[in-house]
């Protein structure tokens, strides 16, 4: 038998192409918001990857340092370190910041403050595309490539001035941010003396003022091979009165509760651009199928049974769903990289989102079979 | 009625007439009924809204026959010719194709009414009405392929019909590279490659100019001539009436069988 979809897909074939390189837009931008998702999750995971803690030590009660404000006393990691399971421990401050980018622009970038002579740094080797992690407890800093800065510059930030010494690739936030990596001490200093204005304020008001109060926003601790994350947890909540999260648990708080609105917001998106392609495909099927109409007629005056005709639209609806699924694949793989977050472009996602256009293909292709199998045959001659 | 026609002169005159080998069930010898309605009714609405447009109509063509169908506009011609094709519903009547009877007072007694189109009738209307993607060929071997054909006996039957109909060599052209004239011998190709029973023709010629209207006619004879089967052609041209065996017109809601076609009438 003659396939009448691939006759008709050829006799129009540009206008096909055309109308499936539209659909294919469309599933493109869905296949980009999945990746915006991803890469929310993939982003809010970076920090916590790179530090490679097993355990997240906070100030009692809260949900931090990522998802709520927390302090704590730096002392407290030579307390713990003394606990039974630990390996090392580490302090970390973490601030936003403002940065004046070499092109002029202010930035906000998330800085990670550690102590360069610790045990644990923050810094992941890997990312280091060009220097080297801090060394000095003082003026030096570790930028994102994003920034636009190179090695040997120098970066103002509150009342000091930063020689760039490294440079990191892929580093950023959970809110998408480039990080910058500071020395405890600065990044101490930037979060309580920040500008010569404020100091002289505070002085004025009779408040003390100084940069050693040594608080941090989180104690970050390795175990001995072996032991369980959460047993040690438990004993530190119980005997030191701090909330102790372990990997897994800050894990989930990131990706739970810091990313999870933005998430919904896109889930939303997603769920609003997949129903609009179908509702586009259907529209676009029905408009084809009115388009032969006539010849759908002819058809029917002819002896054509309905079976026929019924394969023709459905295939051709299919077509057109494929194509689309693959035009969109390469949209999304040509623009994916020229957004400014992260997109994160998933094998899966994919494949979920062909099953999703076939399915919806097969639905929206019932519009143009139902107007077929209504045709009336003598619409042929006007009769 | 004229039946001196050169055959020789129409340009489209058959080099080898197609073979009916392939035919599944033989048209059987002329004089055997082609088409054969009784007591057939159409009314449209009702109420107030009524209109009765045939009303107690019988008529016959034999197999080997031409028949002209010919009546005022709006008289119910094409009407007529969809009920014969099992397209519309009759209101009341019988309706036998060859032997078949295929409209029993208020129903089908067929279960397809399609295969029957399919099988048994041939269609030919006023403009070509070819499927406009599919090329020549393809569009005179799709209703053979639907019945179950395989493609290189529908193929060897098209080529057969496009020789005889002098367009073999436009078998790959789409219908939008052929002239008027062509497409519609392609139509007729198409017509008559389930090797029909019946011809139905609504006005086939209305579309071209005398030349090749009588052209189309003299086709039409010929194939009556040669393969044995009932036309009924609906026509409005008094012209081409002397190359058909009978004339049936619409009078008063009824068929009646005419040897003179009264001015003006058509």
């Amino acid at each position: 038998m003659i396939s009448l979809a691939y006759k008709d897909i050829r006799h129009s074939l540009l206008k096909f192409l055309i109308t499936a390189m539209g659909v294919g837009m469309l599933l493109g931008i869905v296949l980009i918001m999945i990746g915006v998702y991803r890469g929310m999750v993939t982003d809010a995971q970076v920090l916590l990857d790179d530090i490679g803690a097993q355990e997240w030590i906070v100030q009692q009660g809260t949900l931090g340092p990522f998802a709520e404000s927390s302090r704590i006393h730096e002392d407290l990691k030579e307390t713990l370190r003394a606990q039974l399971g630990i390996d090392c421990t580490a302090a970390l401050a973490f601030l936003n910041l403002q940065v004046r980018t070499p092109s002029g622009k202010m930035k906000r970038v998330y800085s990670v403050g550690y102590d360069p002579h610790g045990l644990i740094s923050a810094i992941n080797p890997q990312r280091l595309v060009a220097g080297r992690p801090l060394r000095r407890s003082h003026y030096e800093i570790v930028v994102s490539k994003k920034l636009g800065f190179s090695l040997g510059d120098k970066i103002r930030l509150g009342r000091n001035i930063y020689t760039v010494v490294g440079i990191t690739k892929g580093a950023v936030s959970s809110g998408g941010d480039p990080v910058i990596y500071l020395s405890l001490k600065d990044a101490q200093n930037l979060q309580f003396l920040y500008s010569n204005a404020r100091i002289r304020n505070d002085r004025a008001r009779g408040l003390k003022v100084d940069a050693d109060n040594h608080l941090v926003n989180a104690v970050v601790a390795t175990l001995r091979p072996g032991v369980d994350p959460e047993k040690v947890a438990a004993r530190i909540r119980r005997w030191k009165h701090l909330s102790v999260y372990t990997a897994a648990q800050q894990r989930d708080i990131l990706t739970k509760n810091v990313i999870e609105t933005a998430a919904k917001q896109i889930g939303m998106f997603t769920v609003i651009l997949v129903a609009v392609s179908s509702i586009i495909i259907a529209l676009i099927i029905y408009t084809m199928t009115l388009e032969k109409i006539k010849e759908i007629s002819i058809m029917k005056l002819v002896g054509l049974p309905n079976l026929t005709i019924t394969k023709m639209i459905m295939q051709e609806t299919l077509v057109l769903g494929i194509l689309a699924f693959i035009f969109g694949n390469l949209f999304a793989h040509a623009i994916w990289d020229k957004f400014p977050k992260r997109v994160v472009l998933e094998i899966p996602d994919a494949w979920d989102l062909f099953g999703i256009v076939i399915v919806a293909s097969i639905l929206s292709s019932l519009f143009g079979v139902y107007k077929a199998i209504k045709a009336d045959p003598r619409a042929a001659i006007g009769g | 009625m004229d039946r001196n026609i050169e055959t020789k002169t129409t340009g489209i005159s058959p080099k080898n007439p197609p073979s009916t080998e392939s035919s599944k069930e033989p048209a059987g010898p002329k004089g055997q009924s082609g088409i054969r309605v009784e007591g057939l009714s159409k009314i449209f609405g009702s109420g107030d809204s009524e209109v009765r447009v045939l009303e107690d109509a019988s008529l016959e063509v034999k197999k080997g026959e031409f028949a002209a169908l010919v009546a005022p506009s709006g008289a119910g011609k094409t009407t007529l010719l969809m009920m014969l094709g099992c397209v519309t519903e009759p209101t009341a009547g019988k309706i036998w194709l060859g032997d078949e009877l295929v409209w029993d007072e208020d129903h089908w007694s067929i279960p397809d009414t399609r295969r029957i189109r399919r099988e048994k009738i041939g269609f030919i209307f006023q403009a070509h009405y070819l499927i406009p993607f599919l090329n020549i060929i393809e569009n005179v071997k799709l209703i053979p392929l639907s019945n179950g054909w395989e493609d290189r006996k529908a193929e060897a039957k098209a080529m057969e019909l496009l020789e005889y109909f002098d367009i073999a060599d436009k078998r790959d052209a789409m219908p939008s590279q052929l002239s008027g004239g062509q497409n519609q011998r392609a139509a007729i190709a198409r017509a008559l490659s389930n090797e029909p029973q019946i011809i139905l023709a609504d006005e086939p010629t209305a579309a071209l100019d005398m030349t090749r209207a009588v052209n189309v006619v003299k086709l039409l004879r010929q194939i009556v001539e040669e393969q044995n089967v009932a036309i009924i052609m609906v026509t409005h041209d008094e012209r081409l009436l002397p190359y058909c065996d009978k004339i049936l017109a619409i009078e008063n809601r009824k068929v009646v069988t005419k040897t003179q076609v009264p001015k003006g009438f058509v």
